[in-house]
């Protein structure tokens, strides 16, 4: 589904990704993790073509979306959805609007029809009272759930998620990652997710790889990567209180 | 159904830019050089902007644009009046009061009438509304706009296939462009009566006098000339402050930046623009 090949990047003079080798299957809910600077958000940026690659290409399916333009680049676009870290929703919008812009934007569905299926997706996440409400109204976790209602109200084959539950409660994180969970579940979306949380990582990933230095040092399934021998891995599970030996599935149970 | 592709009105603009890093200039002729690429090619991107901002222009009615349009008019005209009433009151007495206090010691003063209305309609109407606007609505969109592009919002919206220059650019430029030639009217209109306000209170010219004197003089051209430098000032309000917006980085700084020099860069264009503008129609 997603494929990058050898991908570059430098930023400032710094090196952020170098080399990156990525493939992530139909149906994953893929999880990048990485300490802060590490280039987490830069490589999920290429994926949606915010950044361009000074080597290396992204693949989207058949398509190559780092070389891609115009009407080829939209299209390719239009298959994903994106939930920015703060939400990125528009203040003057309400959120019901909010989430039906992009069909209001591009589509000549009727009106009736966009706000009735804005307020089946603000359903979905769990904020079908808040239809009316302004960002400016809304919690932190509730506007990221407002922005995961807009980018799944395309019906999009991809969504990236840039820090989903950063700066939230641990019940509010639990709650996202629910509904990233049950989106890969009832609609088989692919979702790549950026985050520091392995809690979430590990609960409902389906593979891990964790970015170090601007390149992927491990790569595999939750179990794979708690018992990796890589130290970065080892060091990053150690300061979330995980380790190879400890009992991780119940600790992420709980 | 959803498909970009099939519909597409994408942006030949893009807004969402790759961070820059330059290394700092050996020396002055460097900085210099540097200074002068930047200033063209930040030029030629407004004018880019500008051009796909008018090429859609024919969408400023259809569903998707409407609502702003008629906001964008409120805030960029009904929302100004108060400040332009009092900036267009005291600068048609302060006119009357100058040229009144001139014109008497030759026995003239009932021609401060014909003055006042000739300077404002000619220059400082259109002028003394495009400073407001770009002090007023024009900060207020480069900050909107810079705060945007900070919060990934125009990032999303580029994502969602929606053209960030259709979307927010074009309903402000065809807001601002509309109401300015308005506004102007309404700011010589206003600083007419403060001339008139004076000439009776201190120059002992009659209201009558004062408003008979307005008339005979000055001319339809007059008028005309000073409307379409207003439509031409708030083009250039909305689109230095539109791209100066886009290009905010750093956050709240670079939005404070951004507002900073859409005044400044507004007041100078305005400002040489005037001139122009005057140089070709009254030669």
């Amino acid at each position: 589904m997603i494929r990058m090949e050898q991908v570059s990047k430098r930023l400032g003079g710094r090196v952020v990704l170098d080399g990156v080798e990525l493939k992530i299957e139909p149906g994953e809910t893929f999880f990048i993790v990485g300490t802060s600077g590490a280039g987490k958000s830069v490589m999920l940026k290429h994926m949606i073509r915010l950044l361009t690659p000074d080597s290396g290409r992204v693949w989207i399916g058949e398509d190559c979306i780092s070389e891609a333009r115009g009407r080829r680049l939209e299209q390719i676009r239009a298959r994903f959805g994106v939930l920015f870290q703060s939400g990125a929703l528009l203040a003057w919008l309400s959120a019901g609007d909010n989430v039906g812009l992009p069909l209001r934007q591009r589509t000549n569905d009727s009106d009736a029809d966009i706000d009735r299926l804005a307020a089946a997706k603000l359903a979905l996440v769990g904020l079908a009272d808040a239809f009316d409400k302004l960002p400016a109204e809304l919690s932190g976790g509730m506007r990221k759930r407002v922005g995961l209602a807009r980018a799944i109200i395309t019906q999009p084959e991809i969504v990236l998620y840039d820090e989903p539950t950063s700066g939230l409660d641990p019940v509010t994180a639990r709650t996202i990652d629910a509904l990233i969970d049950s989106l890969r579940q009832s609609l088989g979306i692919t979702s790549v997710v950026v985050t520091h949380d392995l809690h979430s990582a590990l609960a409902i990933g389906t593979r891990i790889a964790m970015l170090d230095g601007g390149q992927i040092v491990a790569v595999g399934t939750p179990a794979e990567f708690v018992r990796s021998t890589n130290a970065k891995v080892q060091q990053f599970l150690e300061a979330q209180f995980i380790t190879k030996h400890g009992n991780w599935e119940k600790a992420v149970a709980t | 159904m959803y498909a970009p592709g099939v519909n597409y009105f994408g942006s030949r603009t893009i807004i969402t830019r790759e961070p820059e890093y330059f290394a700092p200039p050996v020396n002055t002729y460097a900085r210099l050089g540097r200074a002068v690429l930047l200033l063209l090619r930040n030029t030629g991107r407004a004018l880019r902007m500008l051009g796909e901002a008018v090429a859609n222009v024919h969408y400023m009615l259809s569903r998707q644009n409407r609502a702003d349009l008629r906001q964008q008019m409120f805030v960029g005209g009904i929302k100004s009046l108060g400040v332009i009433t009092v900036v267009a009151l005291f600068t048609g007495m302060i006119l009357a009061l100058q040229t009144g206090l001139e014109l008497r010691r030759f026995g003239q003063e009932v021609n401060i009438g014909t003055a006042v209305t000739v300077v404002l309609l000619r220059e400082m109407g259109p002028f003394m509304t495009g400073l407001i606007i770009a002090a007023s609505v024009g900060s207020a969109i480069a900050a909107q706009m810079g705060t945007m592009v900070i919060s990934e919002e125009i990032a999303a919206l580029e994502i969602m296939s929606i053209n960030p220059v259709r979307f927010l650019v074009m309903p402000r430029l065809v807001a601002l462009t509309l109401m300015m030639p308005f506004l102007t009217i309404y700011t010589d209109a206003v600083g007419i009566f403060g001339g008139a306000i004076v000439g009776s209170t201190q120059l002992n010219v009659s209201f009558t006098a004062y408003f008979d004197n307005c008339t005979r003089f000055a001319e339809n051209k007059d008028l005309y000339v000073g409307l379409f430098k207003a439509m031409v000032f708030g083009v250039i309000i909305v689109t230095v402050a539109c791209h100066q917006g886009f290009g905010a980085a750093e956050g709240a700084v670079g939005v404070g930046r951004a507002t900073r020099r859409t005044v400044i860069i507004s007041f100078l264009i305005i400002l040489m623009m005037g001139y122009f503008i005057t140089r070709l129609f009254y030669k």
